[in-house]
């Protein structure tokens, strides 16, 4: 009995070291080239370059992935059978949390699509901490399978800003990848019904705000999922209200950018929205609960909200009032006669500086840019910024992306990397949270304009590049 | 003698296994820990930089920390005291009392505490909802308007975590002085009772005393567990920078690229845990009582 038991215990150890030890063998036992495709993709006439490499490739299974499942796959197969070099994905919607660890431990996959924003702040951190590979040799790569450079083929501008160069010093370190115009979403039926005009300027915007509101005390102008999604929103402000230099200089923390008169405007025009908000929306603005807020739009109970394309995906599935139907429009001008602004969501892929297989996943980034993977990604709604994509789009996109077309102004880039100061929030918590403590009024709007001041001060004094 | 060795050598080879795992993945970790609050670092940066007591001295001026642990604080001692009235008070209903259906009532009871905080948090996003939300139509019931609440907002937020917590803590404990109350012997209630003592009088003179250790164990327990249940509620269930409790702060910071920082907030609340635990033995020490 005594020899059983410890054999039980014995058994028990080892399992749960083999356990312990999985989290490292799997990703050795998953680097093992799976049976190669080039089976199937019958006579390669490649040319035989880099036999043995595999590389792993971790992507954020975002909404293109739900909407069309096996698109980074797809892209993965096609990656292999174009150059041989076989690919490990990782796909999955809480990227952070699977690559993280191992990462941690000094495993790095060779490229990472995963944009900026995000709530972990992952890429973020390889950026503060110069912990990305460079990205110049590969625009002036040849996209593998084709004969065209790849920087022929992104749209001029899309490797200017600081999305792409977080330094400021004109060196790319970040690819970029999906694009999706953002701005206020709202129920076009109801415009429509009610004999509405969507508004061009702010003052036209509270002008309606009032009127819903007096026709309707459910109905409230403004609504918003979470306080992150005000980044898309702040973003464009800033541009419509001061301009290309304004955004600039204030996303650059300039020194005494915030006593500005366009600076003024923008807390003026927030905190004002903060009062026309629905009251409800900082209780649902959650991780949880978000898709309430987003409900408030479908039920009619708020106007407008800020988002992206991904939403009509989103809440394809929720009720909604009769009649509902998507529309989109920029954040209306800050004076009559102005141009109204929507701000450029780009999302990333990039290279971490400790790869393992840095010339493989360099072939990999400029293959992204390639025909085949271009319209794998486009059957997931995803678009690339590569000249003639938006020519092919259907239904609800083809009126978002549109949306340049129709006299908004394009605004891109974001606030400048800055190295982490103990103390110092993120541009998250310091420019955009605060908007929760504005509507249900926790907060002053003079001590969230002095928050804002003396944090933009250390973010200058900590600045990168 | 040659028993007492062999015997010794068994019970070191019984014990290895524990012991090893504890050291590699506690004692370790546990150290590794207060190293790096002394360093800062990015999470996934290769370099780091010695600087002292420097994460300390800025978390002790960081209003956000402060916050985040009178947040904590606050949820540690309103939901331990709570909870535990709670608790012990259904567990002497059900015990003492003759109520029909009482396994129903322990199984109803302890069900929340099978449940995920994921789960929790979505069945309280239902309790909670501002518009038509299970709480406020029974409010608006009672008071023949609508009410509007909201919960999950200032300056409710807080309330709407300890009721969380509470629903979801009471049975487990609950089920725990069940188990210690049915040991009391039956005749010592039954001469209690021809001493003429009532059943309050029985429940502070007898019942609790005896239960006593019982009590302190589970107190310990639970304000080492409070601190980590509270984070995984607020987390789960409000908005970031609503009521932050101590690990949220420690986690926000590690993704805001500040390892060592986070680590040196980490420090701070292992110690704090350690003290309050500590304390929690020392003021509720009493004589044990023997039945």
């Amino acid at each position: 009995m005594k020899k059983f038991l410890s054999l039980l215990l014995a058994l028990t150890l080892a399992l749960s070291l083999a356990a312990c030890g999985g989290g490292n063998g799997g990703s050795d036992a998953g680097s093992t080239p799976p049976p190669a495709d080039s089976g199937s993709s019958g006579d390669t006439q490649t040319p035989p370059p880099a036999e043995d490499v595999t590389i792993t490739v971790a992507a954020l299974a975002s909404g293109y992935e739900e909407a069309y499942p096996g698109m980074w796959q797809e892209v993965c197969d096609a990656f292999t059978a174009e150059t041989g070099i076989k690919v490990n994905l990782i796909c999955d919607k809480n990227l952070e949390d699977v690559i993280g660890p191992s990462m941690q431990g000094g495993d790095f996959p060779d490229v990472i699509h995963l944009a900026t924003g995000r709530e972990k702040g992952l890429t973020e951190q390889f950026i503060k901490d110069r912990n990305i590979a460079e990205l110049t040799d590969v625009l002036s790569m040849i996209v593998p399978g084709e004969s065209v450079k790849v920087s022929d083929k992104i749209v001029g501008g899309f490797t200017d800003t600081s999305v792409t160069n977080p330094y400021g010093d004109g060196v790319t370190y970040l690819a970029p990848m999906f694009y999706s115009p953002c701005g206020l979403f709202y129920n076009a039926g109801l415009f429509e019904e009610k004999g509405w005009s969507v508004p061009t300027t702010w003052d036209e915007m509270w002008e309606l705000g009032d009127k819903a509101h007096a026709e309707d005390p459910n109905m409230y102008l403004f609504t918003y999922p979470t306080t992150g999604y005000f980044d898309a929103f702040l973003y464009a402000l800033m541009y419509s209200v001061g301009g290309a230099d304004f955004f600039n200089n204030a996303t650059t923390y300039a020194e005494g950018i915030w006593d500005t008169p366009e600076a003024q405007q923008c807390f003026d025009i927030i905190a004002k929205l903060a009062s026309y908000t629905n009251p409800v929306t900082p209780a649902q603005a959650n991780d949880q609960d978000f898709t309430q807020n987003q409900q408030l739009v479908l039920d009619n109970k708020a106007l407008f909200m800020p988002n992206g394309t991904w939403i009509v995906g989103e809440m394809a599935e929720a009720p909604r009032a009769d009649g509902f139907r998507w529309g989109m429009t920029a954040l209306p001008a800050a004076e009559a006669g102005g141009n109204g602004a929507s701000y450029c969501w780009l999302e990333q892929a990039w290279i971490p500086a400790a790869a393992p297989n840095l010339d493989a996943a360099k072939q990999f980034v400029a293959f992204l840019y390639s025909d085949a993977a271009c319209a794998i990604f486009a059957k997931g709604g995803a678009v690339q910024p590569v000249p003639g994509l938006t020519d092919n789009l259907e239904g609800d996109n083809k009126m978002f992306y549109s949306i340049y077309d129709n006299g908004a102004d394009a605004a891109m880039g974001n606030f400048a990397a800055y190295n982490a100061v103990a103390g110092l929030g993120t541009v998250r918590e310091v420019f955009l949270d605060p908007v929760n403590g504005l509507v249900n009024g926790s907060i002053s709007v003079d001590q969230w304009i002095g928050d804002v001041k003396s944090a933009s001060d250390e973010m200058r004094a900590n600045i990168m590049g | 003698m040659r028993s007492s060795k062999s015997r010794g050598r068994f019970l070191a080879l019984c014990l290895a296994p524990a012991v090893i795992l504890y050291f590699i993945f506690m004692i370790l970790p546990t150290f590794n820990v207060f190293r790096m609050s002394l360093f800062e670092r990015g999470a996934y940066s290769p370099t780091e930089t010695f600087v002292g007591m420097a994460n300390f001295q800025a978390l002790m001026k960081d209003v956000k920390f402060i916050t985040a642990m009178q947040n904590t604080i606050l949820l540690i001692v309103t939901v331990t005291i709570i909870t535990f009235f709670f608790a012990i008070v259904f567990a002497a209903i059900l015990t003492r009392e003759k109520i029909r259906g009482q396994n129903f009532f322990r199984i109803i009871f302890y069900i929340p505490n099978i449940l995920s905080v994921v789960v929790i948090a979505g069945i309280f996003s239902a309790i909670y909802k501002p518009e038509n939300g299970m709480l406020n139509s029974i409010l608006s019931f009672f008071k023949g308007e609508t009410v509007m609440v909201l919960w999950k907002d200032q300056p409710m937020v807080i309330v709407s975590v300890i009721i969380a917590m509470v629903w979801q803590a009471i049975g487990y404990y609950m089920v725990m002085y069940m188990a210690s109350m049915s040991a009391v012997p039956e005749s010592l209630y039954e001469s209690a009772g021809l001493d003429g003592a009532g059943r309050l009088t029985q429940f502070f003179q007898l019942t609790l005393p005896l239960i006593w250790t019982n009590i302190r164990t589970t107190l310990t327990f639970f304000i080492i567990s409070t601190i980590n249940m509270a984070f995984l509620f607020v987390k789960a269930m409000v908005a970031k920078g609503m009521a932050d409790v101590g690990l949220s702060f420690m986690y926000a910071q590690k993704d805001a690229g500040l390892y060592g920082y986070s680590m040196a907030a980490g420090v701070v609340i292992f110690l704090f845990s350690f003290l309050l635990s500590a304390l929690v033995n020392w003021v509720t020490k009493r004589e044990v009582l023997e039945m």
